[in-house]
C-alpha cells in the first residue's frame, strides 16, 4: 500500500511538471503584457517613463526576454522559487499569490460545500426511488427533471434565477457577497452572507443533482439485480430492509469514491457562476487576473487546480480500496 | 464476438409463437426469426419514449437552423433594421412656485435610425436585439455555429481517441506508458482557464471574430481526447485476449487491420454513447465560451453570444426576455436532446439490458 502511494506521488510530481511547463509557455506567449499596460496607464496620467525604467521593471518581474529560451529560463526561475515554496507575488493584487488564493477561497468553498451537501441529500433519495420503481412514471419524471438540470447552461440559468428571485420577487440580493448599504457584524453579517449565497448555491445544486442522481440510480439497479438481493428477498425480509440495509450499502461504494473526486470542485471555484453573481470567489478573481496577464497568479492558480485534480484522482483510488475490500491496489 | 458477422437468434412475439406451435407439421425454423444486432438495437432504441423525444428535438433543431434561413429570408444574420423608431425618454421635473411644489413628467421625443429592442410583432417574430438585428434570424444562424462546431469537435476528439487509445491498448508496454502519461498530463490541465488564456492569444493574432470559435474548439479537442483514448484502451486491453484475436493473428493480418477492423468495431457501441453524451457538453462549452465573449462575437451570432448581452446590460435582463430567453431555450433543447438520445443508445446497446 505504502509503496503504491509513493509510486503514485512520484508520478503526480511528473504530471505536475508537465502541466506547469505547458501553462507557463502559454501564459508567457500571451499578448497582454502587464508591465506595458501599466506603463501605458502611467503615460496617460501625464508621467513619461524612460525606457530604462521599463526594462528595469520587466527584469524585476522576470519578463525581459520573450524568446523561447528566455521563456524556458523564466520557467526555470519559477520552478526554483517553487521548490522554496514561493509562488511569487501577484502583479495585479500586489500580495503573495498564496495569500490571494487563501483570502478568496473561503467564498468559493462555502458555496461549493453547501451545494454539495444539498446535492447529496436530494440526489441520493431520488436515485433510490428511481431505481426501485424502475420504468414507472416516477422514474421517468425524476429522470426527465434531472436531465433538464444537467442540460442547463450555468450562465443562462443563473441569470434566470437572478431575474426571478432578485429582480422580480426581491427576496434575495442579485449579486455580491455583502450588503454595501449596511455594516453588519456577527450573526447579522453571517445571515447576510447566507442571503447573498442563496441563489448561487441554488444554481449549482440544480445543475449538479443530475449526475449524482443518475450515478446512484445506475449503481442501485446493478446491486438490485445481484444474487444476494434475491436471497434476501427469498428469506422474506421486508422490502425496506432489503433496499436500505442490503442494497443501499453497496451503492455507497461508488458514492464514497466519488466524494474524493469532488476535491477539486470544492476548492477551485466556479468561474462562470461567480461571474454571473459577482461573488468575490477564487474563480472570479482568477478570471480577472487571467484577462490582465497576471503571470504569477495564473501560474499559482492553475497549479493549484492541477494539484487538486491529481490528489483527487489518487484519493479516489485509495478510497476505493478502503471502502471495497475486494479491490487490491498494486 | 465480431458483431457484424454474427446473426443473433430471437424468437418471435410469444402469441405468434404459440399460434404457430399448434401447427406441428411446419418446419421448426419458421418459428424463429433472424434479427441482426443492428435491428435489435434499433428496436430497443425506438421502444424508449425518451430517446424518440430526444431524436425529434435534435432533428427539428437541425431543420430549424439549416432550412430556417432558406425559408425565412426577411432578415440577415448581421442585418440591422434601419427603419428607425421614435424613442421616448421620461423625466420627472420638480419646480417650486409661490411656495408650492409641482411635479410634471417631461417626455422627450427623439428619432433614432436603428430599430433596436423592438417588441415581437409581425415584422420581427422575436423582436430585435440592442443592435437592431432580428432575434429569430440570429437564433437560426447561431444554432448553425453551435451545432456544427460541437459536431466537428466531437468527431475530432473521437478520431484522436481511437488512434491513440487503439495504439496504446494494442501494443502495451513502453508505447502504452508514454501515451498514458501524456493523457495524464492533458487531463490535469485546467480546461477553462487555459481556454481563456488561448482566447487572449487569439486576440493578438488578429483572428476574425467569426473564426475564433473554431480555433478555440481545436484547442479543446487537443486537450479532450485523453478521455476517449482511455475508454478505447481499456476495452482493447480486454478484447485483445479474446479467441477471435488469436484467430486474426493466425490469419497473419496486418497490425492496422487487426486494430481498426477487428478491435475498434467492438468498442464502437461505447464510443457512440460517449460521443452523443459529449455532444451535449460540447454545446455547453461553446456557449459558455461565447458567453464570456471568448468565442463568436457580435455582430455574428452564436447562442452564447446572444445571451452575453445580459451581463452588460441589466435593463435587458429585466425587461427584454425576448432577446435572451430564446437562445437559452435552444441550448437547453439541444443539450437535452443529445442527453436523451445518448441515454437511449446506452440502454439499447447494452447487451445486459433486457426489458
Amino acid at each position: 500500500m505504502l509503496k503504491y502511494i509513493i509510486k503514485r506521488l512520484a508520478l503526480a510530481v511528473l504530471i505536475l511538471l508537465g502541466v506547469s511547463l505547458i501553462i507557463y509557455i502559454l501564459v508567457r506567449s500571451m499578448p497582454v503584457d502587464f508591465i506595458e499596460n501599466k506603463i501605458a496607464a502611467m503615460n496617460q496620467g501625464g508621467a513619461v517613463i524612460p525606457e530604462e525604467t521599463v526594462q528595469n521593471m520587466k527584469e524585476l518581474y522576470g519578463l525581459e526576454d520573450d524568446s523561447f529560451v528566455g521563456i524556458l529560463k523564466g520557467y526555470g526561475n519559477w520552478l526554483v522559487k517553487l521548490c522554496q515554496f514561493d509562488f511569487g507575488t501577484s502583479f495585479k493584487y500586489g500580495s503573495p499569490v498564496i495569500d490571494v488564493i487563501r483570502d478568496h477561497m473561503g467564498v468559493s468553498f462555502a458555496v461549493a460545500f453547501i451545494a454539495t451537501i444539498f446535492e447529496f441529500m436530494i440526489a441520493i433519495p431520488l436515485g433510490i426511488t428511481a431505481a426501485t420503481h424502475q420504468y414507472s412514471f416516477r422514474d421517468y419524471l425524476v429522470t426527465v427533471l434531472v436531465m433538464i438540470g444537467i442540460s442547463l447552461p450555468a450562465f443562462f440559468f443563473g441569470q434566470v434565477l437572478k431575474d426571478l428571485f432578485a429582480n422580480k420577487l426581491g427576496w434575495f440580493p442579485p449579486s455580491g457577497l455583502v450588503d454595501a448599504t449596511h455594516s453588519y457584524t456577527g450573526a447579522a453579517l453571517f445571515l447576510d452572507y447566507l442571503k447573498h449565497m442563496f441563489i448561487p448555491v441554488l444554481t449549482v445544486v440544480i445543475l449538479s443533482i443530475g449526475a449524482r442522481m443518475r450515478m446512484t440510480r445506475t449503481n442501485m439497479l446493478e446491486v438490485l439485480n445481484s444474487d444476494y438481493i434475491r436471497t434476501a428477498r427469498a428469506k422474506g425480509l421486508k422490502e425496506r430492509k432489503v433496499i436500505y440495509k442490503h442494497a443501499f450499502r453497496n451503492t455507497l461504494i461508488p458514492l464514497v469514491t466519488s466524494l474524493a473526486g469532488l476535491l477539486p470542485s470544492l476548492f477551485s471555484g466556479a468561474i462562470i457562476t461567480e461571474q454571473v453573481f459577482d461573488l468575490p470567489g477564487i474563480g472570479n478573481i482568477a478570471y480577472k487576473a487571467m484577462i490582465e496577464a497576471d503571470i504569477p497568479f495564473i501560474m499559482g492558480y492553475n497549479m493549484f487546480l492541477a494539484l487538486l485534480s491529481v490528489l483527487g484522482v489518487l484519493l479516489a483510488d485509495l478510497m476505493y480500496a478502503v471502502v471495497d475490500p475486494r479491490v487490491k491496489l498494486g | 464476438m465480431d458483431q457484424n458477422n454474427e446473426k443473433l437468434l430471437q424468437t418471435q412475439e410469444p402469441e405468434a409463437a404459440e399460434a404457430s406451435a399448434v401447427a406441428d407439421n411446419e418446419p421448426l425454423d419458421k418459428n424463429v426469426r433472424l434479427m441482426s444486432p443492428g435491428r435489435m438495437v434499433m428496436r430497443r432504441f425506438f421502444r424508449s419514449k425518451l430517446s424518440v423525444i430526444g431524436l425529434i428535438m435534435i432533428v427539428s433543431l437541425f431543420l430549424f437552423c439549416w432550412l430556417g434561413p432558406v425559408v425565412y429570408t426577411a432578415w440577415g444574420e448581421t442585418e440591422q433594421d434601419t427603419s428607425g423608431k421614435v424613442e421616448y425618454t421620461r423625466q420627472e421635473v420638480t419646480y417650486t412656485k409661490d411656495g408650492q411644489e409641482f411635479t410634471f413628467v417631461q417626455v422627450t421625443e427623439r428619432g433614432v435610425t436603428i430599430n433596436s429592442l423592438a417588441e415581437p410583432d409581425g415584422n420581427h417574430i422575436l423582436g430585435t436585439d440592442k443592435g437592431g438585428r432580428d432575434v429569430f434570424t440570429r437564433l437560426m444562424y447561431g444554432g448553425r455555429i453551435s451545432l456544427m462546431v460541437s459536431f466537428i469537435a466531437v468527431f475530432a476528439i473521437t478520431l484522436f481517441g481511437i488512434v491513440f487509445g487503439g495504439i496504446a491498448g494494442y501494443f502495451g508496454g513502453v508505447v502504452d506508458n508514454i501515451i498514458m502519461r501524456v493523457c495524464d498530463i492533458l487531463m490535469c490541465l485546467p480546461g477553462f482557464p487555459i481556454l481563456l488564456i488561448i482566447g487572449t492569444l487569439l486576440d493578438s493574432a488578429g483572428v476574425e471574430s467569426q473564426f475564433r470559435i473554431y480555433y478555440l474548439m481545436a484547442y479543446l479537442t487537443l486537450f479532450s481526447w485523453p478521455g476517449t483514448a482511455r475508454l478505447v484502451r481499456g476495452q482493447i486491453l480486454s478484447l485483445r485476449e479474446q479467441e477471435y484475436m488469436v484467430a486474426a493473428e493466425a490469419m497473419g493480418y496486418s497490425i492496422p487491420r487487426k486494430i481498426f477492423k477487428h478491435l475498434i468495431p467492438n468498442v464502437m457501441p461505447q464510443l457512440i454513447v460517449s460521443m452523443t453524451l459529449s455532444l451535449g457538453s460540447m454545446i455547453l462549452y461553446e456557449a459558455s465560451l461565447s458567453y464570456l465573449n471568448m468565442g463568436v462575437r457580435a455582430p455574428y451570432a452564436a447562442w452564447g453570444t446572444m445571451i452575453n448581452i445580459v451581463a452588460e446590460d441589466p435593463n435587458i435582463l429585466q425587461n427584454y426576455i425576448n432577446v435572451w430567453g430564446p437562445p437559452g431555450v435552444c441550448i437547453i433543447i439541444a443539450v437535452l436532446g443529445f442527453n436523451f438520445v445518448g441515454d437511449g443508445l446506452r440502454d439499447a446497446l447494452d447487451p445486459k439490458m433486457r426489458r
